[in-house]
C-alpha cells in the first residue's frame, strides 16, 4: 500500500494541504500520512489533522531535510506541501516548499494557502506547450482514473502561428492535430483550451475559469535563475493546487 | 545450351529498347519465331518494345513478323533513326520520318563521292549504296565478305584502318556542308547520314515521356556498345544523355569494354530472349512496377514519425479530380488518419456540412510492426504512390478514369487478403475486387454515388486490367504535365520540387467534367469542411484556365449551377442580381459559421458571411479570366454572360450615391479581415467597378447606368501620393508597421497585438489594395504599384496563407527580387514544411495557385490582353530563366524565357513578336 505524505506546518495553510491529500489518496489507492516538523508548537497542525480525520505524526529536526527524507521512502507516491504560510496575492513560493520541491525527485503537490478544495479531484488542467509527445504529467501519477482533462495551450510570442486564415476553421483543424500530436495519452473526451499571452499568467487564470481541481505540470526540478519560468510563475500565482511531476530534460514547462 | 543466369537488375521495366542483329537475332536469316512470340506476349501484358536498327523495314519486319494486339506497343525504329513504324495487328504504320532537303541529299552525295575517291587513291575499293537519309559506303563491293573479314583485310593492308576511314568520311561530310553528320560503321559499311540511332533513342524517350514513362523505367539492350577497332559500336549512339537514368545491358562479347553505366551480360541473343522471358514472367505473376525517383519529381517519406504522420499523409495523397485518397500506409498504425473523400459530396447541411468520408480502398490486413522499414514515394509525374516495407505496393486513382482505383501489392503470407469481390456502402459507394495469388494482389475498384454504378466501374476496371489502367493513367498525367509544367532554369532543386508538388495537387484536385467544387483544402483532408471560398475562383482557376480549360470550366459550372441560390442571397438582402456566398458547399447558400472559437479562447462572431462580399466580383473575374485564356464564345454568350450581368446587377443595387453623386459601398470586409466591417473598401469597390464595366460592355439597356455607377464609385486613390486608401479612414489608424514590431513574418498579428489594437492600426492581414494590382492591374493608376508596395508591404502581417505568393508576384513585377524570392519560398513551403500547423487536415490548394501565379504572372509577366498574350518578364539574377507550358485560345505552347530573350515553341500555331519593350504571343 502506498502513501500520500502530507507535510504541514502549524498554520491555517495546513487544512487545504490535508484536503488535497485526502482527495488524492483514493485516486492512488493510498493511505494518507500527515507529518509535522515542530518549530513553534503543533496546536494548529493537530487541530487540522483532527478536523480532517487524520492522524498527525509530529517530529523535531531540520524541516526541509526531514521532509525530503520522509518523502524519499519507497512507498510514498506523492508528497503534498503548502506553497507558503499565508495567502495575500501572488507571492514567491515559500522557502520550505521551494527547497522540498527541488530536492525530491517525486511527484509533489504544492497547495496555496487559500486554495479552493472541493474534496474530490475530478477536473485536471494540463498545460501542454507542444513538444514531442509524452504522457500527461497527471497520468504518470494517477493511472486509470476517470478524470476530466482540460488541456491548455498558450500561444506565447515565439509560438504564435504564422497564419490563421479563416480562424473559425483554422482553429478547428489546428486543434485536431495538436491534440492528436501532443495528447496521444488521452483515451476519453478531452477539451482543448487555447489562450494568447504569457503562460505563467494564463495558466492560473484559466484554472480559475474552468474550475480545475488541480493543475498538472511536468518539470525538471530546476527553478534556478532563468529556468522553468512558467512553473515558477504558476506556483507563485496559482490559487489551485499544482501537481509537479518530474520529467526528462527538454520537457515543456 | 545451358540456361542463362538470372538476369540483373531483377525488376520489371515499363519499356525495352533493343537492337536487332547481334542482340535480338544472331543471324538476320535465322527464324525469329521465339522472339516474335515473346514480343507479342509482352505487348499483350502491357510492355512497350522499341527495336532500333540500321536495317530497313522489310528486312526487319519481314523477319520478325510480330503482330501484337496491345496494350503494349511495338515500334520498329529503322534506317538508322530516320523512320519509326508502329506495328499492330494489321501490320506496320509509319509514324515518323526524317525527310532530307534537296540540299542535304546533294551534300550526302558529295560527301560519299569524296570519300570513295579518297579510298580509291589509297587502293581501298569502295562503292556508294544510297539509303534513306544516308549513303552507305560499301568497303567490299560486289562481294559477300563479312564485316570481320573486311576489318582484317584493312588491317593487313596497312593502308587505312576502319577508324581512319570513319574519320575521312566525317571530314568529307563536314566539308560537303553537313553541320551534324552521323558517321557510323559496322565494319563492312561506313555510313554517312543525317540521323543515327541516337535520333531513334531520343524519339523513343520522347514518345515514352508523352506516355508517362520516365527513363529510369526503361531498359536498353544491345550487343555493341563498346568500341570495335577504335570505332564506336553500332549500339553506342543509343546511350544519349537523356537516357542516363535508364538501365543499359549488353548481350555481346564487348572485347574492348563498354562505356560507364552499361552492364555486360554476354550470352548473345539467347541471353536477350531470356531477359524478355524474365520480363514476361514478372508481368504474368504481377510484379509491382517501380517508380522513377528523380528528385525534382518525387516526394519521399521514409519511416513513420507519429508526430508528422498526418502531415505526410496529406502530402503523399493521390487524387483524380473526383476522388481523393490520403497517402496512408497500407497496414494499420495508431498514428495514421486514413481517408477517402469525393468532390462535392458532403455530409450534413449548413455551416456543419463537411466533405463526407467515403469507404477506404487502401487497407490491407495487419499492422506496421517496424515503421523504420516503411518508405513511401509519390511520383508527381505519374500520380502513383509506391509503398515499400513488409508489403510493396503501387496505387493510383485514375486520372484517365476518375473514381477508378487501382492497387497492386506483393507481400508475405498473411499480409494480403484473399480473392474477393465486395461493395462498401457510403455517400460515395465503393465496389472493389481483390485478386490474390502467390503473394500478389491486384485490387481494382470503382466509386460512384450509386452502388450499381460503382459495380459497373469495377467491372470496366477488371476488364481493362492493371497494365492497361496504369498505361492510360500515366498517359493522362503526361498530357497534363505537357500542358502545365513550369521549370526554373538553373534554379533551386528544392524550389523545383515544390513547384511540381503544387501543380500536381492542383491538377489532382479538380475534375474536368460536370461541376468541380474545389474546397479550400482540396480533396485530401477534412480541413475547412470542404467549403468553397474565393480561394478557388481567384487562386486556382487561373492555373487551369491557362493549362487545362475543361477543369476551369467545371469550376465555373459549380458557380453557374448555384446562380439561383446567389439570386436568392441577393434578394434576401433587398438587392438585385446575384450575390455569391462567402462559404459555399452543396446548394450554393451561405454556410459560413456565425460564431467561431478563436485561438485566444474567445467565442467571436464571424462576420465574413454577412460582409465579405467581394467574392461576388471575384467569381465574375474568374469567369472573365477563363474567357481571356480560352476565347470560349459559347460560354461568353451563354452562362458566362448571365453570370457577369447578374453580378453587376448586384453591385448596381448595392452602391449608394451620396449627395455629390459619389458611389459608396458601406459595411463590407475586404481581403484584409483584420478590419471589419469597413466602408468603401478599395478592393471591393474597384472589383465592383470592374464588374460593372465588364457587364456594361455586354448589355446596352442597363449598360449606361452601370457605366455611370462604375465611374461614380470612389476608390480611395490620391493622385499626389499615388496611394490607394484601403478603406475610408484607414490612413487615420495607428500607422503601425508590423515589420517593425513582429518577431517574424508571416505572423497572426491579431494574436500578437490583440484584436482591438490590430483593428485600430494599419496592420493588414494580406494584400488588399495590392491584390488589385495583382488581379486587375489595368484598373489601377499607372505607375502606382511602387508607392503602394512601399506603403502596404511593411504593414502586411501575412496572417493568411494566401498572402506571400501575391507579394512574391508583385515584388517580382517591381524588380525587388530578393524580397520576391523570400516570399515565393514561403508560399512554396507552406504545406511541405507545415508552416500553418494545419496541413494534417488538407492542402492549401489556393496557395499552390498563388505560387503558379507568382511564377507566371509575376516573374514571367504573362497576361492575356485581348487576343494576345503579353510576356513582360522579370527574371531574378539567381535564376537562369523560366520554361513554362501554357495553352492560349486552345493552342498549347512552351515559353522559354531567360535574361535576354523569350522563345516560343508552338509548332507554328502561335507567333511571337517583340513590341514596345515586351513580347506578345498571338495568332500567326
Amino acid at each position: 500500500m502506498t502513501r500520500v505524505l502530507a507535510a504541514i506546518d502549524n498554520s491555517l495553510a495546513a487544512s487545504p494541504v490535508l484536503a488535497i491529500a485526502r482527495a488524492l489518496a483514493p485516486l492512488l489507492d493510498s493511505d494518507v500520512e500527515v507529518l509535522h516538523l515542530v518549530e513553534n508548537g503543533d496546536r494548529m497542525a493537530t487541530q487540522a489533522a483532527l478536523a480532517a480525520g487524520l492522524t498527525l505524526t509530529s517530529r523535531r529536526g531540520p524541516v526541509i531535510k526531514s521532509i525530503i527524507e520522509a518523502g524519499r521512502c519507497a512507498d510514498v507516491a506523492v508528497l503534498v506541501v503548502g506553497a507558503r504560510g499565508t495567502p495575500a496575492g501572488p507571492r514567491p513560493l515559500g522557502g520550505t516548499a521551494l527547497a522540498v520541491a527541488t530536492g525530491l525527485p517525486k511527484p509533489i503537490v504544492v497547495v496555496p494557502p487559500d486554495a479552493h478544495i472541493t474534496g474530490v479531484i475530478r477536473r485536471v488542467l494540463v498545460p501542454v506547450e507542444g513538444a514531442p509527445a509524452g504522457t500527461a504529467p497527471i497520468l504518470d501519477v494517477v493511472e486509470d482514473a476517470e478524470l476530466d482533462m482540460i488541456v491548455l495551450h498558450v500561444y506565447e510570442e515565439d509560438s504564435l502561428p504564422a497564419f490563421t486564415d479563416q480562424p473559425q476553421h483554422w482553429q478547428e483543424t489546428w486543434a485536431r492535430e495538436f491534440v492528436r500530436r501532443y495528447c496521444p495519452w488521452h483515451t476519453g473526451p478531452l477539451r482543448l483550451e487555447t489562450r494568447v499571452g504569457r503562460a505563467e499568467d494564463l495558466i492560473p487564470r484559466v484554472a480559475e475559469e474552468v474550475n480545475a481541481d488541480i493543475i498538472a505540470l511536468g518539470w525538471t526540478l530546476d527553478l534556478g535563475p532563468g529556468r522553468a519560468p512558467t512553473v515558477r510563475g504558476v506556483l507563485d500565482r496559482s490559487r489551485r493546487p499544482v501537481l509537479l511531476v518530474p520529467v526528462a530534460i527538454g520537457h515543456p514547462y | 545450351m545451358s540456361e542463362p543466369e538470372p538476369v540483373e537488375p531483377g525488376r520489371r521495366f515499363e519499356a525495352v529498347v533493343f537492337g536487332w542483329s547481334g542482340t535480338a537475332v544472331a543471324d538476320p536469316a535465322e527464324d525469329a519465331g521465339r522472339l516474335r512470340k515473346l514480343v507479342e506476349e509482352l505487348c499483350a501484358h502491357g510492355l512497350d518494345l522499341y527495336l532500333v536498327t540500321g536495317a530497313r523495314l522489310p528486312e526487319v519486319d519481314g523477319r520478325l513478323q510480330a503482330r501484337p494486339v496491345g496494350p503494349g506497343r511495338l515500334y520498329l525504329c529503322v534506317d538508322e533513326g530516320s523512320e519509326v513504324h508502329r506495328v499492330g495487328v494489321d501490320g506496320t504504320r509509319l509514324v515518323h520520318r526524317r525527310t532530307a532537303t534537296p540540299a542535304e541529299e546533294a551534300a550526302l552525295d558529295r560527301a560519299a563521292r569524296v570519300t570513295v575517291d579518297a579510298l580509291a587513291r589509297r587502293d581501298v575499293p569502295a562503292a556508294v549504296v544510297p539509303r534513306l537519309n544516308r549513303r552507305a559506303i560499301d568497303l567490299a563491293p560486289g562481294t559477300e565478305e563479312p564485316a570481320a573479314a573486311v576489318r582484317k583485310r584493312l588491317r593487313a593492308s596497312g593502308r587505312l584502318s576502319l577508324y581512319g576511314i570513319v574519320e575521312l568520311a566525317t571530314d568529307a561530310a563536314l566539308r560537303a556542308g553537313l553541320p551534324d553528320p552521323r558517321v557510323t560503321s559496322d565494319g563492312r559499311y561506313v555510313q554517312i547520314g543525317l540521323t543515327d540511332r541516337a535520333d531513334a533513342a531520343r524519339w523513343v524517350l520522347d514518345d515514352l515521356r508523352r506516355r508517362g514513362i520516365a527513363p529510369r523505367l526503361v531498359l536498353f539492350a544491345g550487343a555493341a556498345f563498346g568500341r570495335i577497332r577504335g570505332v564506336p559500336g553500332a549500339d553506342a549512339p543509343l546511350l544519349v544523355p537523356e537516357a542516363s537514368r535508364s538501365v543499359a545491358v549488353s548481350v555481346g562479347a564487348e572485347p574492348a569494354g563498354v562505356p560507364a553505366g552499361v552492364t555486360v551480360l554476354g550470352g548473345g541473343p539467347a541471353r536477350f530472349l531470356a531477359l524478355l522471358a524474365d520480363q514476361l514472367e514478372r508481368r504474368r505473376r504481377g510484379d509491382v512496377p517501380d517508380v522513377d525517383d528523380t528528385p525534382d519529381w518525387t516526394l519521399t517519406v521514409d519511416g513513420l514519425d507519429p508526430d508528422l504522420e498526418r502531415v505526410h499523409e496529406t502530402l503523399l495523397a493521390i487524387a483524380d479530380g473526383r476522388l481523393g485518397t490520403r497517402g496512408t500506409p497500407l497496414l494499420a498504425h495508431p498514428a495514421t488518419d486514413p481517408g477517402v473523400r469525393a468532390a462535392g459530396v458532403y455530409a450534413r447541411t449548413g455551416a456543419d456540412s463537411e466533405l463526407a468520408g467515403c469507404p477506404d480502398w487502401t487497407t490491407l490486413p495487419g499492422t506496421v510492426s517496424d515503421p523504420t522499414l516503411l518508405r513511401r514515394r509519390l511520383d508527381l509525374r505519374t500520380g502513383v504512390l509506391r509503398q515499400d516495407g513488409p508489403v510493396a505496393a503501387l496505387q493510383f486513382s485514375s486520372l484517365a478514369r476518375p473514381a477508378t482505383v487501382v492497387l497492386r501489392a506483393e507481400g508475405p503470407p498473411g499480409r494480403l487478403p484473399g480473392t474477393d469481390r465486395y461493395t462498401l456502402p457510403g455517400p460515395f459507394a465503393a465496389a472493389l475486387s481483390d485478386l490474390c495469388r502467390d503473394g500478389r494482389l491486384d485490387r481494382l475498384g470503382g466509386y460512384a454515388p450509386d452502388e450499381a454504378d460503382a459495380r459497373a466501374a469495377r467491372a470496366t476496371a477488371e476488364e481493362l486490367g492493371f497494365d492497361r489502367l496504369l498505361a492510360e493513367h500515366r498517359a493522362a498525367w503526361a498530357a497534363r504535365w505537357d500542358a502545365a509544367d513550369v521549370v526554373v532554369l538553373d534554379g533551386d532543386p528544392e524550389l523545383q520540387l515544390a513547384i511540381r508538388f503544387a501543380l500536381f495537387h492542383m491538377m489532382a484536385s479538380v475534375a474536368d467534367e460536370g461541376e468541380a467544387a474545389v474546397g479550400a483544402r482540396g480533396l485530401v483532408g477534412g480541413g475547412y469542411r470542404g467549403h468553397v471560398f474565393w480561394d478557388s475562383d481567384v487562386f486556382v482557376l487561373p492555373f487551369l484556365a491557362a493549362t487545362h480549360p475543361a477543369a476551369a470550366r467545371a469550376m465555373l459550372e459549380y458557380r453557374i449551377r448555384r446562380l439561383d441560390a446567389a439570386r436568392a442571397g441577393a434578394l434576401r438582402r433587398g438587392n438585385r442580381g446575384a450575390r455569391f456566398p462567402w462559404e459555399s458547399a452543396v446548394d450554393g447558400f451561405d454556410v459560413t459559421p456565425s460564431f467561431g472559437r478563436l485561438p485566444s479562447g474567445e467565442i467571436a462572431r464571424i462576420r465574413t458571411g454577412e460582409a465579405e462580399e467581394h467574392i461576388t466580383a471575384d467569381v465574375a473575374w474568374a469567369a472573365s479570366c477563363y474567357l481571356d485564356w480560352t476565347g470560349d464564345t459559347e460560354f461568353a454568350e451563354g452562362p458566362g454572360r448571365e453570370l457577369v450581368l447578374e453580378t453587376a446587377r448586384y453591385w448596381a443595387s448595392r452602391i449608394r450615391l451620396d449627395s455629390e453623386g459619389r458611389g459608396h459601398i458601406y459595411g463590407v470586409i475586404g481581403p484584409d479581415e483584420y478590419h471589419e466591417p469597413v466602408d468603401d473598401n478599395t478592393f471591393t469597390n474597384v472589383m465592383a467597378r470592374w464588374n460593372l464595366k465588364r457587364a456594361a460592355a455586354l448589355d446596352g439597356a442597363e449598360g449606361a447606368c452601370w457605366r455611370r455607377l462604375a465611374d461614380a464609385l470612389v476608390d480611395g486613390f490620391d493622385p499626389m501620393s499615388r496611394l490607394y486608401e484601403q478603406f475610408a479612414g484607414f490612413f487615420d489608424l495607428e500607422p503601425l508597421l508590423i515589420a517593425d514590431v513582429a518577431p517574424r513574418r508571416p505572423i497572426a498579428a491579431e494574436l500578437l497585438l490583440g484584436v482591438p489594437r490590430t483593428r485600430a492600426s494599419q496592420v493588414v492581414k494580406q494584400p488588399d489594395v495590392l491584390m488589385l494590382h495583382h488581379l486587375v492591374p489595368d484598373e489601377m493608376a499607372p505607375d502606382s504599384l511602387g508607392a503602394n508596395l512601399d506603403f502596404y508591404e511593411p504593414r502586411t502581417a501575412h496572417g493568411s496563407s494566401l498572402s506571400p505568393a501575391v507579394h512574391a508576384s508583385l515584388l517580382a513585377r517591381a524588380g525587388r527580387f530578393r524580397d520576391a524570392l523570400a516570399a515565393l519560398r514561403i508560399a512554396a513551403r507552406i504545406d511541405l514544411d507545415d508552416i500553418s500547423g494545419s496541413t494534417a487536415s488538407g492542402l492549401h490548394v489556393a496557395t499552390m495557385g498563388g505560387l503558379w501565379q507568382a511564377l507566371v504572372f509575376g516573374f514571367a509577366g504573362v497576361r492575356p490582353r485581348g487576343d494576345t498574350l503579353v510576356v513582360d518578364p522579370r527574371i531574378p539574377p539567381q535564376w537562369g530563366g523560366l520554361q513554362i507550358r501554357l495553352r492560349f485560345r486552345g493552342k498549347p505552347f512552351v515559353l522559354r524565357i531567360d535574361h535576354q530573350s523569350v522563345e516560343l515553341d508552338a509548332a507554328g500555331a502561335l507567333a511571337l513578336t517583340r513590341r514596345d519593350g515586351h513580347w506578345e504571343v498571338h495568332a500567326p
